[in-house]
């Protein structure tokens, strides 16, 4: 499926439109507005409720980035990505066939040889962080090597930090420059471009900033590293999705989604799957063009499907533990 | 568990469709309903009514249930319910400012309590107005209350208040009438449309649990707004205000039906009007199109939008329309014939060349209709000037900002706008600019009870909403009688009110033959366009004092013309610069005080000490004016949201002005300075008894600054110039102290486009005394020659 961008990679079409860029305006309070007019919308219930959940989870990057990740915890985490839902609960609902596991596994570097021998059986990409996560404050050769690596370990995702200094700074041309050298290292694995909107100050420098990540080759655009104080928002969300289509009318090109960090209940979950429905289309619902980085999201998916099952609230201790 | 449809969960995972929406429930409205064995009665004297033999109108809801059935009230339950109204009134106003606040305060708590019962009856009515929305108005309205006396000091309330409003006006607009008037102490009696009649009902029981003196708040139904007309009729009533739609079986009726009755009536046709949604290239594209989308395609949508893109960025919208309309579903229309109606609308404009967006073809019949972009349509396509009751969006294109406003304010509407740009100096320009009475930058059909709404040309006469809307609920504590009194129509045919031919002047043998004065046209003095004269009697009767000019319809309209031309760029001069032209005008008086006071003694036969006081205060009265150019200013507004609001006072364009018999001088230049000083032209009348002191104050006017044409003076017969201004739709607002009959044509006749009237009724030996000064009289005055423009900036 990445075809199409390799071609376009190999025959050099991206290009920085710095026109378009400054063209760009945003209005803070319409995109609030929309925000909370979305999240205002009355959440569906019953099997369709559970069919979206199930949706969420197999959008989900299972993640674990911390600093006391040892084999065994990332084990734990693959198994989990494998069979996120107990078995009982989807065999009931008749989606135990249905290919349900997380869209893919996400690490450290360090620990992405750890994981892709754990899912060597499973079709289950493994995602890994790179060029000097979170804060991307490392010299450009040591971030180049970096996500080489990962690819060379086996990851098949390289989840890149942008230089918020150039963004900051408005060094568009640096940092689309950046970005297409990360490019040219991810080789043929998917590229997904972390903006740290938390650190870029204005809805107008995320959309920037998204524009640019997108005219330099990333397959997805992503929110936020989960480490800044501001993460994964639907208003954000509001302005990196216009900007994927305002991207898609002109170019056809369809460029992914990943919020991430702050996702953790089953409500969100739905929030962020009707959002995607209204600003892209149901094209992007798929773990082709929408991801969610969370960790402890699927665990509260999981009881609300077993209580969808059972018309029981689970105790935490009924489900397996990621 | 999953219920009884048939989708399962696969199903659903894989088209990813959303659910049905949760059916709300009702219980509770019903259970109220019941109670009431869903026959509603009217609600006079703090308690339900069901007079027996009445006829009922029901009320169906949209899958055609029979929601409930209301009284449609006669004569008897009218004076039944304008005595409780009187008496309501007595104990209401009595009371102190803090009582009442106390009152609406409480009913906010009750509301609390009953919320519930509240919102499931306006969505069983489809009368949406979230309790939210009603706690917010309360809240404000209970502070106005409160402060009644301190902030709005030397006003009364007016006494018993009708409120009408048509079929399709909104809950939302109807306490926006309702509670500024029982704030300011009046008492009311509603007339709701059909939908908002059960939520009024309930909202007038729980009212008068909170504390409401029994009869301030009366309710009665009817079959339709010709009820309203009935109400007006009774003597009891000081005031009628309507809200609604501008349709000749609604407003325009209530207008010719309440005409002669004497009691003033004011309009907010806030249902209906067209209104320009513009987008500049220096909007946020997709915000702009996210709320033209959301504004356009609603089910129950007050205005009528048209989108009016900038050329250079039209494709980028018309994309992005088609994007995000890809979804949508079709929107449910009222009824079969308005089916008919959007039919015929869009095949008329696709034979014009427009081009359609639709998000999916129409169904073949149906009270339905897709949300449909009408591209390619010019200004005067049938679908932008008349527009069709559904879900169509006409779009227009322009090249600059200038072509913008002009677009914009291209429609005998006023009512709002919506601009869309991140370029602040461009987006305050464009608010300046368009000539209607809301403003909305970066957002649409934003309502809050402390955002003024006045619609401006044909969208209304009157102010509803903030500070501004109080005073159409009040007036000067020290006028002694309300302007006009209550009659009953007087039987008069229309078409030949001021046709009454003039008297001939024929040679006659008198020694000095008398002198003859000229009007005042476009700053220059001329005879009348037909070339006759009028004689001018002495105030003993018999005689001629004087020949003045028997103006007509022509030099109306060669005044209007010239009036027209000076006025905006009179509006636009700084308020120091309109004050040193006011006070030129009052040297140019006083230098020539000598002659004007020898005009006022003879024409009126004052002594010539008292002529001469009504000279001096005549020059004080105009530096007055003056004084106040600088003084008359809007503000910023305490909106709940963050962001800025402004409310903009500005002038009416040309206003005629018959002018009274009492005063004849005095009067004048207060009237002259109050539409002056706000930045209006005058067309003047002088009173056809005592012409001489405004003619002879021509020479004064000549001397001044005042640009050429602003301030224009046609003597001749009062009837018949009357009905010149009245039939010339370039004159926003007519001010007339006259014959009873004048009041009544007036009344009849200014209803299409809508002009404010001030009508005096007088009478001989009594009526307004000018001399009096009192800030309150003067305030009124500027307040009724000024319109209100609200600008509501949102930030985050």
């Amino acid at each position: 499926k990445c075809s199409h961008c390799r071609l376009f990679v190999f025959l050099s079409m991206w290009a920085l439109d710095l026109e378009w860029i400054s063209n760009i305006r945003v209005n803070t309070q319409a995109v609030l507005k929309r925000a909370q007019h979305i999240q205002g919308q009355k959440i569906c219930r019953n099997q369709w409720q559970a069919a979206w959940l199930l949706k969420g989870v197999t959008c989900i990057d299972l993640t674990t980035l911390a600093g006391d990740d040892t084999p065994s915890n990332v084990h734990r985490l693959c198994l989990k990505a494998i069979q996120p839902v107990r078995y009982d609960l989807l065999k009931k609902m008749d989606m135990h066939n249905k290919g349900v596991t997380t869209a893919a596994v996400c690490v450290y570097p360090s620990r992405v040889a750890d994981a892709v021998m754990l899912l060597k059986n499973s079709n289950l990409p493994v995602a890994s962080v790179a060029t000097g996560f979170p804060a991307g404050q490392t010299p450009l050769e040591t971030r180049l090597q970096e996500v080489r690596r990962a690819v060379a370990d086996g990851a098949t995702e390289i989840d890149i930090v942008i230089n918020r200094t150039l963004a900051l700074t408005g060094q568009w041309k640096a940092m689309f420059d950046e970005i297409r050298q990360f490019r040219e290292a991810c080789g043929d694995a998917h590229m997904k471009t972390i903006l740290a909107v938390g650190e870029l100050g204005t809805f107008t420098n995320v959309y920037k900033a998204s524009m640019v990540a997108m005219m330099a080759g990333s397959d997805f655009i992503k929110t936020s590293t989960g480490k800044e104080a501001v993460n994964a928002t639907y208003p954000v969300a509001i302005v990196m999705a216009r900007a994927i289509r305002n991207y898609f009318l002109r170019t056809g090109h369809k460029v992914g989604f990943k919020p991430a960090g702050g996702i953790r209940t089953a409500q969100e979950c739905l929030v962020w799957l009707a959002l995607i429905k209204e600003e892209l289309g149901n094209d992007w619902l798929s773990p082709h063009l929408f991801r969610l980085g969370a960790s402890s999201l699927l665990a509260d998916i999981e009881r609300q499907i077993y209580h969808y099952v059972t018309g029981q609230y689970a105790a935490y201790n009924e489900l397996p533990i990621a | 568990m999953a219920g009884s449809t048939t989708k399962t969960v696969y199903d659903i995972f894989q088209s990813m469709e959303q659910g049905p929406a949760p059916a709300s429930s009702t219980a509770t409205a019903q259970a109220w309903l019941d109670h009431h064995s869903r026959a509603l009665g009217l609600f006079i004297d703090g308690k339900f009514v069901c007079p027996a033999d009445r006829q009922r109108r029901s009320l169906v809801d949209c899958k055609g249930g029979n929601v409930c059935t209301t009284v449609c009230a006669v004569e008897d339950d009218i004076s039944q319910c304008a005595s409780s109204a009187v008496n309501g009134f007595k104990a209401w106003s009595s009371q102190t400012c803090y009582q009442r606040a106390q009152v609406l305060l409480k009913l906010v708590s009750i509301l609390g309590l009953h919320n519930k019962c509240v919102s499931e009856l306006c969505e069983l009515c489809e009368a949406s107005c979230s309790p939210s929305t009603l706690v917010r108005l309360l809240q404000y309205y209970s502070s106005w209350a409160q402060l009644r006396d301190t902030l709005i000091t030397n006003w009364k309330p007016l006494g018993v208040v009708a409120v009408v409003v048509s079929d399709d006006c909104s809950l939302y607009s109807l306490f926006l009438k309702v509670l500024p008037a029982l704030a300011m102490g009046n008492s009311v009696i509603v007339v709701p449309g059909q939908y908002t009649a059960p939520p009024v009902l309930l909202l007038a029981q729980l009212f008068t649990g909170a504390g409401l003196p029994a009869g301030a708040l009366n309710v009665l139904t009817g079959g339709d707004v010709s009820l309203g007309a009935n109400v007006a009729q009774n003597p009891s009533i000081s005031y009628v205000t309507y809200s609604g739609n501008k349709q000749v079986c609604d407003a325009v009726m209530l207008c010719k039906a309440t005409a002669g009755m004497g009691i003033p009536i004011s309009v907010s046709p806030c249902i209906g009007a067209t209104c320009p949604f513009i987008i500049f290239d220096s909007a946020d594209i997709d915000s702009a199109v996210d709320g033209a989308i959301e504004a356009a395609f609603r089910k129950k949508k007050e205005a009528h939008w048209v989108l009016c893109v900038q050329e250079n960025v039209l494709d980028s919208v018309v994309s992005r329309l088609r994007l995000r309309m890809e979804r949508m579903k079709c929107v449910g229309l009222r009824s079969d014939e308005d089916r008919v109606l959007v039919d015929a609308a869009v095949h008329e404009a696709q034979q014009q060349g427009a081009t359609l967006i639709q998000s999916c073809s129409a169904p073949p019949s149906g009270a339905q209709y897709p949300p449909t972009v009408v591209c390619g349509t010019a200004p005067a396509s049938p679908c932008v000037v008349s527009p069709a009751p559904g879900p169509l969006l006409p779009v227009l294109t322009f090249r600059s900002y200038t072509e913008a406003v002009t677009l914009g304010n291209h429609s005998p509407h006023g009512q709002a706008a919506s601009i869309w740009t991140e370029d602040l100096t461009l987006a305050q320009e464009t608010a300046k600019n368009l000539s209607v009475g809301s403003v909305w930058v970066n957002s649409h059909s934003v309502w809050d009870p402390c955002l003024p709404v006045a619609g401006h040309k044909d969208s209304g006469t009157c102010t509803d909403g903030g500070q501004e809307g109080m005073y159409q609920f009040l007036r000067p504590s020290s006028s002694l009688s309300p302007p006009l009194p209550r009659s009953s129509p007087l039987p008069m045919d229309y078409t030949k009110f001021g046709t009454g031919a003039s008297p001939v002047i024929i040679p006659d043998d008198s020694v000095s033959a008398p002198k003859s004065y000229l009007q005042f046209v476009g700053g220059k003095t001329c005879k009348s366009v037909s070339g006759c004269s009028i004689p001018v009697q002495p105030p003993e009767g018999d005689g001629v004092l004087a020949y003045c000019p028997d103006g007509g319809r022509k030099d109306i309209r060669n005044a209007v013309e010239a009036a027209i031309k000076v006025q905006p760029g009179w509006m636009k001069k700084s308020p120091s610069a309109r004050a040193q032209s006011l006070y030129s005008v009052a040297k140019g008086l006083e230098a020539k005080r000598r002659d004007v006071a020898a005009s006022v003694h003879i024409q009126t036969g004052l002594s010539v000490v008292e002529a001469e006081k009504e000279v001096e205060l005549s020059i004080t009265r105009l530096s007055d004016w003056a004084a106040y150019c600088d003084k008359i200013q809007g503000g910023s507004l305490p909106m709940p949201q963050s962001g800025c609001a402004l409310s903009v006072p500005e002038a009416l364009g040309v206003i005629g002005v018959v002018l009274p018999d009492n005063n004849p001088l005095l009067s004048m230049v207060t009237l002259l300075g109050a539409a002056v000083a706000t930045g209006n032209a005058v067309v003047m009348v002088p009173s056809q008894k005592y012409p001489l002191p405004a003619l002879s104050f021509i020479q004064v006017l000549q001397a001044s600054d005042l640009p050429a044409g602003l301030v224009n003076v046609i003597s001749g017969s009062r009837d018949q110039l009357t009905v010149a201004l009245a039939n010339h739709s370039v004159i926003k607002a007519i001010w007339y102290w006259g014959s009873a009959e004048g009041c009544q044509y007036l009344q009849y006749t200014c209803t299409s486009p809508l002009k404010t009237l001030c009508l005096f009724c007088q009478k001989d030996k009594e009526g307004k005394d000018w001399t009096q000064s009192h800030p309150s009289l003067l305030e009124n005055l500027w307040r009724n020659a000024v319109q209100w423009k609200s600008v509501w900036i949102p930030t985050a």
